[in-house]
């Protein structure tokens, strides 16, 4: 796409990684939605390992607290901080008939989808999602590999003007 | 839903048909592996000392199958519209499913055995829906109907579309005909069958080998002579074999070979007797099998890609097989078409002409890619080998496997990382992958549905990407990817194919 140089691999340096590139941030709120939804998952499975230190860990006579204590920090570090980076590795490009979306770092996808080649798009919503008032894209390909590309974390207007960008498209293909 | 009601629909639409009545015949038959299911019953009816019991058991067993089989016969029916085919099956839960002929990508008619003397077929319609259980079947109908029904749905999907296809296809005129583009005879058959030598055989018969299976690339370590004596010992031949072990495993050796080509030459002519591949006015069209015989259709239009596969040995004959990636796939384990199972190339390019797919010629020069492919197996090398010498320490002898097989792993891939190349003929990639079996696919630009440029913490210091294409189709052989080639070369070969126009 852009003759873009070997772009900075420093890992804490990311939004040179997307800038150099050519791509556009998703909402920055996105980062919240993500933290909820981490959140989410890890607290059960703190809450699990507290209650198994509290049960099994003294019982048997072991260290106690040592689990409990590892368990809750490394979910509050998980929680604060992953979100936030993970959402700069996002970046998505509309344009020249095509959407780009580029995701990770440490494996990092950058996915191409010719507007021509979309078969129908997906715009969602989840129960997080709309309290920051953000939806996620899905693009539908006939690909067996790449069948369908999502990208999260776009303002609701911003996603449903994508979506009749795209939709445009694929009709002027059939005419 | 009452009986009146379906009577009476039955009576306004006296199109609705049902399924081949010799199709119960055909539920008996299939009742015999599904009665082994009931073994454990009878079993425990057994040890429990209740012996009266079992015949009736088994009789119960026998009447409730076939009362189930003739309800789902009986409730089972489809109509064959204007344009469209629809199906109603379900015996409590009613299922109505409508499929327009526009969708049906392949029509395909199969016959087992039984079908075969009973003079009926299954039709599969593929409709190119993800996933198999998306596609509909009637099994079974009479053989004549089910020829019939296929040419009326291509006949419809031909009228239509005949205007277009015209314009952009040059063998528009030859395609109005029926033509034979490529058969097997016996002769060809047994040719191919030795070639077929299947080392995979070989891995049924000891157990030994089967574990030496899973942790080479290939079927069978030929170079090990503990295999061949384990294999004696399989044969009872074991305290011989310490008397005369030279002359036991040079015997056993060439009873394995036979075993290897006679399994092959078998399994070619089972699956392949009788090997017609017919260009039809819109379609490929490819009957084959002896005991099984089934005629698949892959329309022209709807193939995507093109993989040639060969191996190490009779490459050096010029002998290939060419498989195309379509839409639709075939039969239930194979997610592409072999249209042509052993063949030159001279016999391959006409076929490949049918489908506008051009062959890379020999002077073309290939990029390879980098030599980190080869990194996955050498860390599998490395595992093996430290799980061998750990066990060693521990005192297991057969722990020095782990080093010997981590050896031949790492050489192994290291020398298939070789083999990883690609070249841009303009109009199409070609990815040539594996030493061993080496695969060349002509993947069209214009088939490409999306692309990914991936980069991980390796490839990126390096400079490298590997481009994945998604293709319609999908392929269990070939899976669409360029891996470790240079970033630049990447993202100009990622421009170039986007710009292509769609291949619908």
């Amino acid at each position: 796409m852009t003759d873009t140089p070997a772009h900075p691999t420093d890992p804490f340096d990311a939004e040179a990684l997307n800038a150099a590139e050519g791509l556009d941030p998703v909402d920055p709120a996105y980062a919240q939605v993500l933290r909820i939804a981490t959140a989410l998952n890890l607290i059960p499975l703190a809450i699990g390992a507290s209650v198994f230190d509290a049960l099994l860990i003294r019982h048997i006579e072991g260290p106690y607290g040592l689990i409990t204590a590892a368990a809750w920090v490394i979910a509050a570090i998980v929680i604060v901080s992953f979100p936030s980076r993970r959402v700069s590795r996002w970046g998505y490009r509309i344009g020249e008939g095509q959407l780009r979306v580029a995701r990770g770092w440490l494996f990092r996808t950058d996915t191409i989808v010719p507007f021509v080649r979309v078969q129908h798009i997906d715009v969602g919503q989840g129960p997080i999602e709309r309290w920051f008032g953000l939806s996620h894209l899905i693009v539908h390909t006939s690909g067996t590999h790449n069948s369908t590309v999502t990208l999260p974390g776009l303002h609701a207007d911003l996603a449903a003007a994508m979506r009749e960008t795209i939709r445009r498209h694929i009709q002027t293909d059939f005419a | 839903m009452s009986d009146g009601a379906v009577i009476a629909a039955t009576e306004s639409e006296p199109d609705w048909q049902r399924l081949h009545p010799a199709t119960l015949a055909l539920a008996v038959v299939k009742l015999g592996p599904r009665s082994l299911n009931f073994l454990p019953a009878v079993a425990a009816l057994g040890f429990t000392g209740n012996w009266v019991y079992i015949v009736p058991a088994i009789g119960a067993f026998l009447l409730i199958s076939l009362l189930a089989a003739w309800f789902h016969w009986l409730r089972f029916r489809f109509l064959v519209g204007d344009d469209e085919v629809v199906i109603e099956s379900g015996v409590f839960a009613r299922q109505h499913r409508t499929i327009p002929f526009d969708r049906i990508q392949d029509v395909g008619i199969e016959q087992g055995l039984v079908a075969r003397a009973l003079g009926i077929a299954k039709v599969g319609f593929e409709t190119g829906a993800g996933g198999k259980e998306n596609d509909a079947s009637l099994d079974a109908i009479a053989l004549d109907s089910a020829q019939a029904l296929r040419a009326t749905i291509r006949a419809h999907r031909s009228g239509e579309v005949a205007a277009p296809v015209a314009a952009d296809a040059p063998e528009a005129s030859p395609a109005t005909e029926d033509r034979l583009l490529f058969a097997m005879g016996p002769r060809q058959l047994l040719l191919a069958g030795l070639f077929n030598f299947s080392l995979a055989a070989l891995a049924v018969v000891g157990a030994g080998m089967q574990f030496f299976d899973g942790l080479l690339p290939f079927d069978f370590n030929v170079f090990n002579p503990r295999d061949w004596i384990d294999i004696a010992e399989d044969y009872g031949l074991d305290q011989w074999v310490i008397a005369h072990r030279w002359v036991a495993g040079v015997g056993a050796a060439i009873s394995l070979i036979f075993i290897g080509f006679a399994s092959g030459i078998a399994t070619m002519f089972f699956a392949n007797w009788d090997f017609r591949l017919t260009r039809e006015p819109r379609t490929l069209r490819r009957t084959r099998g002896l005991t099984t015989r089934t005629d698949v259709a892959v329309p022209v239009k709807r193939v995507q890609a093109a993989i040639l596969v060969t191996g190490w040995f009779r490459q050096r004959f010029g002998w290939h097989e060419l498989r195309l990636q379509s839409l639709a796939s075939d039969g239930g384990k194979e997610n592409d078409h072999q249209v042509v199972p052993f063949a030159k190339l001279d016999a391959i390019d006409p076929v490949l002409d049918e489908v506008a797919i051009r062959r890379s010629d020999a002077g073309q020069s290939w990029q390879r890619s980098h030599g980190i492919v080869a990194l996955g197996g050498l860390i599998g090398a490395v595992g093996a080998t430290t799980g061998g010498l750990v066990a060693v320490s521990f005192g297991q002898e057969l722990g020095w496997f782990g080093p010997v097989a981590g050896l031949l792993i790492g050489a192994g891939s290291l020398f298939g990382a070789r083999f990883h190349r690609w070249a841009d003929l303009g109009e199409q990639v070609a990815i040539r992958r594996g030493a061993w079996k080496p695969k060349t696919t002509l993947l069209p630009h214009a088939s490409v549905q999306s692309v990914d440029l991936k980069s991980d913490f390796i490839l990126r210091p390096l400079g490298l990407a590997t481009l994945v294409f998604g293709v319609p189709g999908g392929s269990a052989l070939a899976a669409h990817e360029i891996p470790a080639i240079p970033l630049a070369a990447a993202q100009d070969l990622r421009t170039r194919i986007l710009a292509a126009r769609a291949r619908s």
